[in-house]
């Protein structure tokens, strides 16, 4: 421990000269940057700035990366909070309760709650990555594909249930997704499966295009079709430009809770960024004494999935520090870049460049201090950008959603795709179906249905290998709970209504 | 002021039928899938057909599910959307143009370019959502094409030529 | 009043914009002095998920060459694994098209997957440039197995080898087809084996937590897994030792099997000539290179340089030979 602290103090030496210092002010600005744009993430970003590495010395070089990282997380909350499109995966929950806020001119104070949260569970983070980061690490051999499965079975039905009006709805979204999912060669054993004989579907459908389709270009549809006549001026500012001590009072322990449950999944090898957002949405919507304000804005609904993403954030780090293993395109892209400098990450890492690895570490911290400071007082300039005229920003997503769409392989398919997915997202808007768990299903389908063949390969066909470990059990158990639970509450309810009422006749 | 719509939907709360009836033909659609793909004996475990099939069942079940609660008289109302009066009867003519400045790029992209194709497909959007300002808007559709080609481009990130036709 | 404070907050809005756009823009052109201002970055699709042997192959082989200044404009990497690369050569064939700075990761493990899935695409849709590298393929096993040498594996194969779950790349492909020959040798049916594909690094996880019972993959994958103890590396595929690794081949232990897995390049569908001899200049240069001799010493790649019609005429044979493998040990019928 007290070793660690001293290496840690010779990291933050490292970090705090200037030269280093201004790197990772470039790498969250252009982090930043980047996670506001669609269709550009960090991983793109630092493999386009690989040729830097031949210039600079290796800790300015890991310091600007890691604040690539960190920024394009707190920039992606931006697009999703003020103009409801998501310009990543990790950011798909945030829109949920965030644009609502933005909606009410409450948009400040989400923004706010986006850039604290994330600061807190960035710095939490890192920390547990500084002292936990070998034990840690050690999940990855206990997760087996029947508990990853487990893990994605938690969060399809706490999605669906959780969201929207009715669960018939959102499975059904869910279900839509899953469809989808299945587009393409299977990874198992390369068959085509749904492609219908085209060419173009083959390598499945592109999350990109249905993040686009189903977000922006449905919400362009649905709001210009019902587009009332007499403009209610919105004041984006209305709700004040900073959170109020409510806000703090009720952003709190989500922050706390997104950071518990973002650190362990991002760290496991097929964790990623995406299941903490949806479980930590899922439970605070649980724990909140206001749940009917979900849906309509409700703080605690940004708070803890922006927190969860950062905190996976820094988790992805600890399999690709401590053991060498990539389990997203932006670690792969940093061990490259590790392996630039002639280095491998892994255990003896530690050991052998215990400077550059500190600094990086060290840099870190301040990277989510830069961010913080870079962001909290842009949230009142980012939320002007709602005082364009809705003409001018309806038709600038409509630009942008091209731009990401065709970007990604100039593909006319994907346009024709986008188009018809778009229309599907206008009639979930206009009967109510919820988003979300059909990019859940799309996303998670995929792996779910991987692990799960694993697990029945593995055990030889047996079943009950899905509830042989006491993580899968467990998880399963929540499920089901999660499923059945509101039915329950709602029978019991009922029950009890009634026995009120009888009472009062009497 | 456009003259008000024939087309405008009375206010009648919607019961859409054809909802589960498609939900339904898709989970049909993915079963019949499922029975075209081989199952591959080589490999222990689950096959490739068995996901495709779950899916199908589970979208047919769904789709019932609906087709009962819509029976039932289960309202589907339209979401809350900030400006966007959920009540008022749909604007036919604004859906259309917002539809055809996002259908544009099946039509042009190929030939118009990105470029060009973002400026029309702008100026059909912002027309959508009520602005008269036709060459204003084509001007500043063009700018953030423009900028945008060159930007992205410059990322590596390839948006087609910039203009087909003179190439 | 909410209008008059906007009215009020207009032109400090300006301001603050015209800020932020000016930061803005002084960070990006900062960045891009920094390297990637300079013309077409290369796009390279990766066929695997991260972390495994092709995104090692894909992103060494840029990095060196980038190291030795032969391309230096940059490089943007696509991860889409599974299907023994078969989704990734789709994605490639799809939007590729004449590019002339298109470059996807190939190998052994595709061009068995082509035959084994019958894809509707194929090699034959690219433009054939290198091979670049060899690896000999190693079976490992978690650090506290009961398996310790190469007959113990075949013994546990022939005892029962739906029990003895093996891990590896895609299923089709080299590794797969290696355990169905392990498997024919040790006489135990080919159709009972228990291959569980993987892509990329989960691999080790799994291995090292003993959800497998082994794995066989490139040699260069497990061994620095093998050095922190994690796991054990049984055999190696090669014809001979690997230097600095104290394990039999498969040949002494008597077996006769010997699966080498070489890794490669192709260009883009209709890469035009001068696009074409550009990049087999470049890879020409990089193999005389220091950068790449290194990059070779460091991940235990046999150098396997082969480019042009000499690559084209040898992709060739190689699909005749997998199609017979394939057939001989009964994954395709």
């Amino acid at each position: 421990m007290m070793d660690t602290l001293t290496q840690l103090i010779a990291g933050f030496a490292i970090a705090l000269q200037p030269i280093n210092l201004f790197w990772a002010l470039v790498g969250c600005a252009l982090g930043t940057a980047v996670g506001v744009l669609p269709g550009i993430g960090p991983a793109l970003t630092i493999a386009l700035l690989m040729p830097v590495t031949a210039q600079v010395a290796p800790e300015s070089a890991f310091i600007m990366f890691a604040g690539i990282l960190y920024g394009a997380l707190y920039g992606g909350s931006t697009t999703s909070i003020l103009l409801n499109t998501p310009g990543e995966s990790g950011s798909v929950m945030t829109a949920l309760e965030g644009n609502r806020m933005a909606r009410t001119g409450r948009g400040a104070a989400a923004l706010a709650t986006a850039a604290i949260g994330s600061f807190v569970a960035g710095t939490f983070g890192t920390l547990a990555l500084t002292f936990l980061a070998p034990a840690i690490a050690e999940l990855a051999f206990i997760f087996g594909p029947e508990d990853y499965f487990a893990l994605m079975i938690l969060s399809f039905t706490s999605v669906a249930v959780v969201m929207g009006t009715s669960r018939v709805r959102g499975f059904t979204a869910l279900f839509f997704g899953l469809a989808l999912g299945t587009i393409g060669i299977d990874t198992q054993t390369g068959q085509s499966r749904m492609v219908f004989g085209t060419l173009e579907l083959l390598d499945g459908i592109s999350f990109t295009v249905v993040l686009v389709a189903l977000f922006a270009v449905g919400e362009t549809l649905y709001v210009a079709s019902r587009n009332a006549q007499v403009h209610a001026v919105l004041n984006p500012l209305s709700g004040g430009v900073w959170m109020t001590r409510e806000d703090w009072k009720r952003s709190w322990k989500p922050w706390l809770r997104g950071t518990l449950i973002g650190f362990p999944i991002g760290s496991l090898p097929a964790g990623g960024t995406e299941i903490p957002t949806f479980l930590s949405y899922t439970l605070e919507r649980r724990l909140s004494p206001h749940p009917e304000q979900f849906g309509e804005g409700a703080i605690e609904g940004v708070a803890g999935p922006e927190a969860a993403n950062n905190a996976a954030a820094a988790g992805i780090l600890v399999p690709l520090l401590t053991l060498g293993l990539p389990s997203t395109a932006t670690a792969a892209v940093l061990l490259a870049a590790f392996q630039n400098y002639g280095l491998q990450p892994g255990p003896l890492l530690f050991a052998t460049n215990p400077g550059l690895l500190w600094g990086l570490i060290a840099s870190l911290y301040i990277g989510n201090v830069i961010l913080l400071v870079l962001n909290l007082p842009l949230v009142g300039i980012w939320v002007r950008l709602l005082l364009i005229p809705r003409p001018y920003i309806y038709a600038g997503i409509v630009v942008f959603a091209l731009v990401g769409v065709w970007g990604l392989s100039t593909s006319w398919m994907d346009i024709a795709l986008m188009v018809g997915l778009g229309l599907i997202g206008y009639m979930a808007r206009v009967y109510d179906f919820p988003i979300a768990p059909a990019l859940i299903g799309l996303i998670l389908g995929p792996q779910a249905e991987i692990q799960l063949r694993r697990a029945l390969a593995v055990s030889q066909n047996d079943w009950s290998v899905l509830v042989s470990t006491p993580i899968s059990a467990t998880l399963l158990a929540i499920a089901a709970l999660v499923l059945v639970l509101p039915l329950l509450l709602r029978r019991l309810r009922r029950a009890e209504r009634r026995i009120e009422q009888e009472a009062a006749a009497k | 002021m456009p003259p008000i719509d024939e087309a405008r939907v009375g206010a009648a709360p919607p019961r859409p039928w054809w909802i589960g009836l498609a939900v339904l033909a898709m989970g049909l659609v993915w079963i019949y899938g499922a029975t075209s793909i081989q199952s591959t004996t080589a490999f222990v475990g689950m096959g490739p057909e068995v996901m495709v099939a779950a899916v199908g069942a589970g979208l047919v079940v769904l789709g019932v599910l609906l087709l009962v609660q819509i029976r039932q008289g289960v309202t589907f109302r339209p979401q809350e959307e900030e400006n966007a009066d959920a009540d008022a009867p749909p604007s036919r003519r604004a859906f259309l143009f917002s539809l055809a400045g996002v259908a544009l790029p099946l039509a042009t992209i190929r030939w118009l370019g990105f470029p060009l194709t973002a400026a029309i497909g702008f100026t059909l959007v912002t027309h959508a959502f009520g602005s008269h300002r036709t060459l204003f808007d084509l001007a500043v559709g063009a700018a953030l094409g423009v900028g945008a080609w060159f930007m992205f481009s410059k990322l590596g990130i390839d948006l087609g030529p910039f203009l087909p036709l003179i190439r | 009043m909410p209008n008059a404070k906007m009215t009020d907050a207009t032109p400090r809005l300006r301001r603050h914009l015209l800020r932020a756009t000016l930061g803005l823009a002084g960070g990006l052109a900062l960045a891009l002095s920094g390297g990637l201002a300079l013309a077409d970055p290369a796009k390279v699709l990766i066929p695997a998920n991260p972390g495994g042997g092709w995104d090692g192959a894909g992103r060494q082989t840029m990095a060196a060459m980038n190291q030795a200044k032969i391309f230096t404009d940059g490089v943007n990497f696509t991860n889409k694994g599974g299907a023994a690369g078969t989704i990734g050569l789709a994605e490639f064939v799809r939007t590729a098209k004449g590019d002339d700075n298109a470059l996807l990761v190939t190998g052994v493990i595709m061009v068995a997957g082509i035959i084994t899935n019958k894809t509707p695409v194929s090699l034959n849709d690219t433009t054939p440039l290198v091979r670049l590298t060899n690896e000999y393929n190693a079976i490992a096993v978690p650090a506290d197995s009961p398996i310790k040498t190469p007959q113990d594996f075949i013994a546990a194969l022939k005892a029962d080898p739906g029990a003895l779950s093996v891990g590896g790349g895609s299923a089709g492909g080299a590794d797969h087809v290696m355990l169905a020959m392990l498997a024919k040798h040790a006489g135990a049916p080919v159709n009972k084996i228990n291959f569980v594909a993987f892509s990329g690094g989960e691999i080790l996880a799994a291995l090292g937590g003993g959800k497998i019972k082994a794995a066989i993959s490139g040699a260069s994958e497990f061994r620095q897994f093998a050095q922190s103890g994690r796991i054990r590396i049984i055999a190696v595929s090669g014809p001979t030792r690997l230097e600095g690794l104290d394990v039999p081949t498969l040949k002494e232990a008597g077996i006769p099997v010997e699966i080498g897995n070489w890794r490669g390049f192709v260009g883009a569908p209709g890469m035009s000539e001068a696009g074409k001899k550009a990049w087999l200049d470049r890879f020409a240069k990089l193999h005389t290179s220091d950068a790449w001799k290194a990059t070779l010493k460091n991940q235990g790649w046999e150098d396997a340089y082969l480019s042009g019609p000499e690559f084209l005429a040898f992709l060739k044979s190689e699909e005749t030979n997998w199609a017979q493998a394939l057939r001989e040990v009964g994954i395709v019928q």
